[in-house]
């Protein structure tokens, strides 16, 4: 007997044994979920999908934990193309447009028409900003999960010490520069946001709207408005934080390295998301406290955060059994609890009126924040080519600020590149005339 | 020789000052990884970002890590995964190997440059038509299914071909007059002595599997498949929150460990197997 044919042998017993198991009455579905935040999500997530496995029997849920919200696109989108979509994906909720365009995920609209429902009256409990993100084309698409707005955070003794009143934190973008300025001493700075990709993009947004601006165009997905006043104005602003009123470091700094320097002390005000809400409110050992984003022109944040959405290619009982799961993950005691454990805010208003919700946004008024910016929330930036788009703006953003580019420059040339990455689309829609 | 001149230059203290500040450059990413690890979770303000560690140490941090996963299973199939891919690797780029180094047939060269064309291909670029293969195959949310991509392996082929190469062929020759056949030609003669190319190859093999993250995330669904790469991402991924360095770097160490064991338990093997074949980290 050589060794070959042994190992032959044996490579094929193990191929053999660890071939998967399948067939049983219950209908199997897959759910890939990410993990946005850290890693407990993750046990929390399994930890539901349990619950939910152990309160019926005809469904049997597999909960698929899979990376960062880029990854689980991936995933999920080379699954499809490979014959094993999933049923149902948490997704990042700038990615509907994107694969619907690409044919991976299916209109919700058949289960309300089969529950004697309307779409308008399917969304009337969800918070209204929330809308736009879940509807393609007219159609809903997504149901969303867990949603969160940016957010700034500032450091109490720093404020006292600046000389600077805790209880009234900066509104608008001279009184950020104000306080910043007699903030940053030494190695601290004034302020600091993340600008690493997906965030980045999300926070000039953010800039871009407080500044009276739109950053794309909600009803379709072939326009971006990036070398518009706007969002030149929110370019300028973060690159004269900078270089003129140097509050704020030079180069790109990731959201964890913010978190971090926060909680250090090494920046006094910070911008991130109300999904690291849980996290600050347990790491931070100085005092605390958030406020909205300040403004320019308007208090506007874009959504952030994630929805339900479920993949064509499944068989009828597997499309009610992951419509199923999807209204069990998404009632309004769920989407509470979810929320409380994360400190995303939860996308159902009629979560907010039960007892244990009431009684913990009393105790956290930081969260009670998050919530009444919610009013001035605005649709999550989505494309033709969501993420290429995206980075197109942020790879010119993030030369400004290495002082490689000036922001005029930068602007022009991110929506040059947008441009191109979109034309396809926009050929075959605004531009196809008879 | 430069190097000799250049020692002999430099005062004895001198050079190994200057080698030790070069060596803890290099190392300062473990040291801190090993320190952060260790530092309770409220010492986070006091900096995180400090070599020395001036606090009480605690296990704190391994526990989160462990409690984040099943990580004894992660072992397990890690293990499963890169000891049975290596083993029908050493099959495959053997016999491949010696098919190109030593066999005559029409076309060879051609073929065989064809083969190493493979390399140049971006893996991301093949994770849609290899999982279709695998799903064909019946070998999805498998670990069968998250090794078979790579049991036909380019740069092992290339270097067993070289290892061949450059065995003199007199032992084959007196092999074959004794009436030898081919594989006992292979097996008996030319494999022990091109073991140390297998060895480095194996090295590189199985850190390479160790620590791949995105084809296993393709290819694995059931918890109970996952691999520590995967385990790990659970909280290294994050995108919204912050970063809970402690737990990151305990994790870290928790899946790097096996192997940094090995390394230290086999060098010496290790340094001449890769001198001997002319393979560099």
């Amino acid at each position: 007997m050589t060794m070959i044919a042994r190992l032959g042998k044996s490579a094929l017993a193990m191929c053999l044994a660890m071939m998967p198991f399948t067939a049983t009455a219950q209908t199997k579905i897959e759910f890939f979920f990410p993990v946005p935040v850290e890693g407990k999500l993750a046990r929390e997530m399994t930890r539901l999908v349990k619950l939910y496995n152990e309160s019926q029997k005809e469904v049997a849920v597999i909960a698929v934990y899979t990376g960062g919200y880029d990854d689980t696109k991936l995933k999920a989108q080379a699954a499809a193309k490979a014959g094993k979509p999933p049923a149902v994906v948490l997704m990042s909720a700038n990615f509907n447009v994107d694969l619907k365009l690409s044919g991976d995920i299916m209109s919700l609209e058949p289960f309300l028409a089969a529950e004697q429902t309307t779409r308008d009256a399917y969304l009337q409990d969800f918070w209204p900003a929330l809308h736009a993100n879940a509807v393609v084309d007219g159609e809903l698409y997504g149901v969303p999960f867990h949603n969160s707005t940016p957010l700034l955070y500032y450091n109490v003794d720093h404020f006292k010490e600046a000389g600077l009143d805790p209880a009234k934190p900066p509104r608008t973008w001279a009184e950020l520069v104000d306080a910043g300025r007699k903030l940053a001493k030494g190695d601290r700075h004034g302020f600091l946001m993340p600008a690493g990709y997906d965030y980045l993009g999300w926070l000039m947004e953010a800039l871009s709207m407080s500044n009276g601006g739109r950053y794309f165009n909600e009803e379709y997905g072939g326009e971006v408005y990036y070398d518009q006043p706007s969002m030149l104005g929110a370019a300028r602003f973060v690159e004269d934080l900078i270089f003129k009123h140097k509050i704020m470091p030079q180069g790109v700094t990731e959201a964890g390295g913010v978190s971090t320097s926060f909680f250090a002390g090494k920046a006094s005000m910070v911008l991130l998301s109300t999904g690291s809400l849980s996290f600050i409110r347990e790491n931070m050992k100085q005092g605390y406290g958030v406020a909205f984003v300040p403004r320019n022109v308007r208090n506007a944040v874009p959504i952030g955060g994630a929805s339900l959405v479920m993949f064509n290619g499944q068989s009828e009982d597997g499309k009610k059994a992951g419509w199923k799961f999807i209204k069990w993950l998404t009632t309004a005691e769920t989407l509470g609890g979810w929320s409380r454990f994360t400190g995303y805010f939860a996308p159902r208003r009629s979560a907010y009126d039960k007892p244990e919700m009431k009684e913990f946004i009393a105790r956290n008024p930081d969260a009670k924040v998050a919530l009444d910016q919610l009013p001035f929330a605005k649709p999550w930036f989505a494309t033709y080519q969501t993420v290429a788009v995206r980075k197109a703006l942020e790879d010119e953003i993030q030369a400004m600020m290495n002082g490689k580019k000036k922001a005029d420059q930068a602007v022009k040339d991110a929506q040059k590149k947008a441009d191109e990455l979109m034309r396809p689309y926009v050929e075959q829609t605004a531009l196809k005339l008879p | 020789m430069a190097r000799h001149q250049l020692a002999r230059r430099l005062p004895g203290a001198m050079l190994v000052a200057l080698l030790s500040a070069v060596a803890f450059l290099w190392a300062s990413p473990f040291l801190w990884t090993v320190v952060a690890s260790f530092r309770p979770e409220g010492a986070g303000s006091a900096g995180m970002a400090s070599l020395l560690p001036d606090f009480t140490p605690t296990l704190e941090n391994f526990r989160n890590a462990l409690e984040s996963g099943t990580f004894g299973l992660y072992y397990v199939n890690t293990l499963v995964v890169v000891t049975g891919l290596l083993a029908v690797q050493c099959v495959t780029v053997s016999l491949a190997g010696y098919a190109f180094a030593r066999l005559r047939f029409p076309g060879r060269d051609a073929l065989f440059y064809a083969f190493l064309l493979q390399l140049m291909l971006v893996p991301p670029a093949l994770i849609v038509p290899n999982l279709r293969t695998v799903v064909d195959l019946g070998l999805y949310d498998s670990l069968p299914g998250v090794m078979a991509p790579y049991f036909a392996s380019a740069f092992g082929t290339f270097l067993m071909r070289q290892t061949f190469l450059a065995l003199p062929r007199d032992f084959e020759e007196a092999a074959a007059i004794d009436g030898a056949p081919w594989w006992a030609i292979v097996w008996y003669v030319l494999l022990p002595m091109a073991k140390p190319g297998l060895i480095a190859f194996a090295i590189v093999s199985v850190t390479a599997h160790w620590n791949e993250f995105l084809w296993p995330l393709m290819v694995i669904n059931s918890p109970a498949n996952q691999t520590l790469t995967i385990g790990l991402a659970a909280f290294t991924r994050g995108a919204e929150g912050g970063k809970e360095w402690g737990v990151l770097a305990a994790g870290t160490l928790l899946v790097m460990a096996p192997l940094a064991v090995a390394f230290v338990t086999f060098q010496r093997r290790f340094v001449d197997s890769f001198v001997f074949s002319g393979v560099k980290g």
